[in-house]
């Protein structure tokens, strides 16, 4: 083994391996103090505290479905944008790439509080769509990004074979777009999972209390002071983009021309 | 009757610029038409203003007597081969031959194995793109333009990423193929050499218009004007309206009367096809000549002799 493997080795065991595995190792065991002699005590008290909790459920619950939705409009919006931006050339194109960029220039707090006057006139306020909605700020920008610059690395030439040998634009995107974006359906999937789980101020303003996500009973929990609830919290908060990913492998397996990841190509 | 491909007043704007300008011609069914002129004079819009790809800012385009200008590049019989072969590097060889006929619904699985048979890659059907070469891969692609079965296929310089072996070989696979399975092709290059080998008629492109277009023999009996008699080479051109065959210049002095002379400076002897060729320019004519030589001449100084009745005047099969 060559040096440069030994160090990313290294390096992945000592910051993400291992605290990882603190973190599960913590969620399964009573509270440990550095040096205060006590041994492993292994037990479930934490997820017992957890599950019960009235809440989680529910908060779990409307994290998943805002989660999705954000996740699923960002693809929509994110690959007809990224298309036209890489595919098509009219004036005024940088400002446009700008403004498609500008939400995550402004603080999402300013937008979300004036959003919220036209989310009460509209009738979207303390609902799951407006919350969705509110969500797409923060991941949007990134969306849009991530698909452009994966629809000019196919190049425009590669996009115009299928229509010649007669590919319906929704053939097209399924046979060849997607199955060759796969790694940025997987980044926009984490990217924008991950975002939208932790947002905490937007979600409050625009669900109003109604829509109760994860974030706001990881609050509450932080009372507590007992770090093995915590990281039961934490490892349950990271379940969820976890499964999310798999779900949306799952997803790509489907896509025409997928191999199974253990079937040898040939 | 109706030609397979009618091209009327094509022409095609950019901003200002004027790319074809009243392009017309027309195509029999299973003749191939190689189009040659020099690196972007716009050979490549016209065949992406064939495919559907771009629409003309004027003129019409039909097939078979019906209009398609207008039609959807994906619903019309006419395939495109790049310049790259673009294969889609998820799908194993036999999938991206299949593609195009998959998605017609005229999945055939007789036709895409006798394409892979024809094309000599049954051995590597199950092969993704980048496990075969160049040559393969360019290949593939022509397979998977002729397994939609398509009226017409255009080819947009398809062997210019190739090494010039290949090349040589892939040609004439190419041109057997197209002969055998009788398909209309449109064949775009800048080589004269290639284009001649690919097509039954030669069409010179230039100024986004053809300067002519005839049968390759007739085009060098007969250029239509100097740049033809320029860009295929093989001729003097004494001026604009006058040009005399190379093989009738020589070196030597000549023992008639009408004899015109030009002073030259060979540059450089070049051996071509067991032949020493000089490359000699001519200062008063501003032009470089390539003519078979014997090996003995001397110096640097030549002098190139031609017969006044040896010069002839252009506009042989103009259109």
């Amino acid at each position: 083994m060559n040096v440069k493997k030994l160090i990313f080795i290294l390096v992945a065991l000592l910051l993400f391996v291992m605290p990882v595995l603190l973190l599960l190792l913590q969620s399964f065991s009573s509270p440990w103090r550095f040096q205060s002699g006590e041994s492993f005590h292994f037990q479930l008290t934490s997820f017992q505290v957890l599950w019960p909790a009235s809440n989680l459920w529910e908060a779990t619950f409307w994290s998943v479905v805002v989660g999705a939705g954000v996740l699923l409009l960002n693809m929509v919006v994110g690959i007809a944008a990224g298309k036209a931006l890489s595919t098509l050339s009219f004036k005024g194109k940088p400002l446009l790439e700008v403004l498609f960029l500008s939400p995550v220039l402004i603080p999402v707090l300013a937008v979300a509080m004036g959003l919220h006057l036209f989310m009460i006139q509209a009738g979207l306020a303390d609902t799951v769509l407006g919350v969705i909605l509110i969500h797409l700020v923060p991941t949007i920008p990134y969306s849009i990004r991530i698909f452009h610059n994966s629809y000019a690395q196919l190049g425009n030439r590669m996009l115009e074979q299928p229509i010649v040998l007669g590919a319906a634009p929704l053939q097209q995107l399924f046979t060849v777009e997607l199955p060759l974006m796969k790694p940025a359906i997987r980044s926009v999937t984490f990217l924008t999972i991950v975002i939208s789980l932790s947002q905490y101020a937007i979600t409050s303003i625009i669900g109003g209390g109604r829509i109760v996500t994860l974030p706001m009973i990881f609050f509450p929990f932080l009372d507590t002071a007992n770090t093995s609830v915590m990281a039961a919290f934490a490892v349950w908060f990271a379940m969820i983009p976890l499964a999310m990913y798999i779900i949306v492998e799952g997803l790509l397996l489907l896509l025409p021309y997928s191999r199974m990841p253990w079937r040898n190509t040939r | 009757m109706n030609h397979t491909l009618d091209v009327q007043h094509l022409s095609k704007q950019f901003n200002h610029d004027l790319i074809l300008s009243d392009l017309a011609f027309q195509l029999e069914k299973g003749e191939i038409l190689s189009i040659v002129g020099p690196s972007g004079s716009g050979k490549t819009t016209l065949l992406r203003i064939l495919a559907g790809l771009e629409t003309p800012s004027q003129g019409s385009i039909h097939m078979y007597g019906e209009e398609i200008t207008f039609q959807k590049a994906n619903q019309r019989d006419i395939s495109l081969v790049f310049q790259q072969p673009l294969l889609f590097p998820h799908m194993t060889v036999q999938e991206n031959i299949a593609y195009g006929a998959k998605l017609a619904g005229k999945k055939n699985k007789n036709k895409t194995s006798d394409l892979l048979k024809a094309t000599g890659l049954d051995r590597f059907k199950n092969y993704f793109p980048s496990e075969i070469s160049g040559g393969q891969q360019q290949r593939v692609a022509l397979a998977r333009a002729m397994a939609t079965e398509p009226e017409i296929i255009l080819f947009d310089e398809p062997f210019s990423s190739l090494d010039p072996k290949l090349r040589h070989q892939i040609r004439y696979w190419v041109r057997d193929f197209l002969v055998d399975q009788s398909i209309t092709g449109v064949f775009v290059t800048h080589d004269t050499e290639e284009a001649m080998i690919m097509g039954d008629r030669l069409a010179l492109f230039h100024e986004g218009s053809f300067q002519q277009i005839d049968e390759a023999e007739v085009i060098h009996k007969h250029p239509a004007n100097s740049f033809v008699a320029d860009f295929l080479g093989g001729h003097l051109i004494v001026d604009e309206q006058h040009y005399v065959p190379l093989k009738e210049c020589s070196l030597e002095p000549f023992n008639e009367q009408e004899v015109r002379s030009y002073h030259g400076l060979l540059q450089h002897i070049t051996f071509q096809n067991g032949q020493a060729v000089g490359h000699i320019f001519l200062k008063d004519l501003d032009h470089q000549v390539s003519l078979p030589i014997h090996e003995h001449v001397s110096g640097e100084e030549v002098t190139l002799y031609i017969k006044e009745s040896s010069i002839r005047t252009f506009g042989g099969s103009a259109l």
